[in-house]
């Protein structure tokens, strides 16, 4: 109990006061979202499709910028940041595709090493690094091939590790296991759940409801565009 | 609240997993050979080199050796004037009758005349015999009766000129002549103009030199282009991860700076069998031409061509997570 009246005291990671986001198009996505995520948390945000999951995680890297009310993302609000603010976020925040985004014509080192090349690592300190994440991913024999010669599990593997290399506070996953079998689908939650166990803030959008028995966590429902369960 | 993930129980698809794991740590032990250089994208970093490169090198290559070409020619141009226009005279010539007229005042009158005009360093009157004797070698010693010849030429002067660019230098000596009846030899005029030509074809060649760089910036723009279309994924990606703008930029920009200088270094080893071609006629025209001078405007200047196709490729690159 005195862990919990300490974590309550602690600022949130994320803050959403009466959030609203409008499409140029005039499509509204998300509607009055009130909603604090504290460091530390397993989110798991569901809903149908079109609810605004991807919306709402979008505007967590600042993607897209909310056309109302207010959302501070570590500390920043995410309505006033300059560009530079929003790549500094992004830089402190682990992002995992659906289509996991991997770069084919480039090795899995090469993908995983990006976000520390973004960051102005030297290729000295990177390599180490990159093995290391590799390795908990059990992916370090694969180190220089190329994600085409991978499996769609493994390819999704080094799209975690791709989002953990860097060792961000925050980590987004937009439906990670969507392309992915039921075994390997829980495999990749196995690992973003270790993550999660090590202090990462992991929030997940995700349609696989039987996932939530196996790994529980947070569970945030959208629907329609506004905040419809929190589990939280 | 923050839940804490429960243990869960080991079921038989959970064994089955760690096998496939406790199998996959055992062949991560198989050490993996290192890779010295890792080739990875973004700031410094140079994109690897494709068809559309090569391709770029070429035409621009072959733009910039007309450029070469161009210049090589100006530089031939001048080095030939030069040689022989410090012996060009401008000879004025008054009809025999009207130089005997008022017992030849009016000669000595337009003598005068002549060499009050401020760039004429020496007026010298040539007399008829050596006039004859140099229209018998114009003639190739066509055997004429050189009296009858001194006879019916005209009084010639020879002048002599200070400065050949003076603007009105030839306008107030035609003027002179004008007044006295004589006339100006108008070819040797063109010849001592020659400078003046050269400068407007000068003109004309940094006018040419000009439209092709553009040209040339356009087609490194437009291969740089079709590099970035396809590296699109890897562009959005970086700024996703909270690239730098330069850091995205940086390689496409260092790309066409690669490919121009290629790109002059080559047009300027091409002009080299030019001038072992051409160096026989060029030593008749006392005509000696330095490749040396071009390498480095060829050079920066394909560098700068190159660099300026890259920021124009560069300029517009928007990613649709990016445009807040």
């Amino acid at each position: 109990m005195a862990t919990v009246c300490i974590m309550q005291h602690e600022k949130p990671l994320i803050h959403m006061q009466q959030l609203m986001l409008r499409y140029p198009t005039g499509k509204t996505a998300l509607s009055g979202i009130t909603l604090e995520i504290q460091q530390g948390q397993f989110v798991y945000m569901i809903g149908e499709s079109g609810a605004g999951k991807s919306s709402l995680l979008r505007m967590f890297y600042g993607g897209v910028r909310p056309s109302s009310g207010s959302l501070v993302v570590q500390n920043l609000d995410m309505r006033l940041a300059n560009d530079a603010k929003i790549r500094d976020i992004r830089q402190r925040t682990g992002i995992i595709f659906q289509d996991h985004r991997l770069l084919f014509p480039r090795t899995v080192f090469e993908n995983v090493a990006l976000p520390l090349r973004v960051q102005g690592w030297q290729t000295e300190r990177l390599i180490p690094r990159v093995r290391k994440v590799l390795t908990y991913v059990g992916l370090a024999d694969r180190l220089w091939s190329y994600p085409e010669a991978l499996s769609g599990g493994e390819q999704q593997r080094v799209a975690i590790a791709r989002a953990m290399t860097a060792n961000p506070p925050l980590i987004l996953a937009d439906e990670p296991t969507g392309n992915l079998d039921v075994d390997t689908a829980r495999r990749v939650l196995d690992y973003l759940m270790d993550l999660n166990r090590n202090g990462t803030t992991v929030i997940m959008a995700t349609h696989d409801l039987h996932l939530l028995e196996s790994h529980p966590g947070r569970v945030v429902q959208l629907h329609g565009g506004i905040l419809a369960g929190d589990g939280g | 609240m923050i839940k804490i993930p429960r243990m869960r129980k080991r079921s038989n698809k959970n064994m089955a997993r760690r096998r496939v794991e406790h199998q996959s740590a055992k062949r991560s032990q198989v050490p993996v050979p290192e890779q010295a250089h890792p080739r990875l994208p973004g700031g410094f970093n140079l994109p690897p080199f494709g068809i559309h490169q090569v391709l770029a090198v070429v035409i621009v290559c072959i733009a910039l050796w007309a450029v070469g070409v161009l210049w090589l020619g100006m530089q031939t141009a001048s080095q030939w004037v030069g040689s022989w226009q410090q012996d060009i005279h401008i000879h004025v010539y008054l009809d025999a009758k009207k130089s005997k007229a008022d017992n030849g005042k009016a000669v000595t009158q337009l003598q005068k005349a002549l060499q009050d005009i401020a760039q004429i360093s020496s007026v010298r009157r040539v007399s008829a015999a050596e006039a004859a004797v140099w229209m018998q070698g114009w003639l190739h010693d066509a055997a004429l009766n050189e009296q009858e010849l001194a006879k019916r030429l005209p009084l010639t002067f020879e002048l002599s000129l200070t400065d050949k660019q003076s603007p009105f230098l030839f306008d107030d000596i035609r003027d002179v002549a004008r007044r006295f009846g004589a006339s100006v030899n108008e070819d040797e005029v063109n010849l001592a103009r020659a400078h003046y030509w050269l400068s407007e074809a000068s003109w004309l060649a940094w006018f040419a030199s000009m439209v092709l760089a553009l040209a040339m910036a356009l087609i490194i723009s437009n291969t740089l282009r079709m590099t970035l279309l396809a590296r699109a994924d890897e562009i959005h990606l970086m700024r996703l991860l909270g690239a730098k703008e330069w850091f995205v930029r940086m390689p496409f920009i260092l790309e066409g700076l690669a490919l121009g200088a290629a790109a002059g270094i080559a047009a300027w080893l091409l002009l080299w069998p030019i001038i072992w071609g051409s160096s026989a006629w060029l030593a008749t025209m006392q005509v000696n031409l330095s490749l040396w001078i071009l390498l480095p405007a060829l050079l920066f200047g394909g560098g700068l061509v190159g660099t300026l196709g890259a920021v124009i490729a560069t300029a517009r690159v928007v990613s649709p997570e990016t445009a807040a």
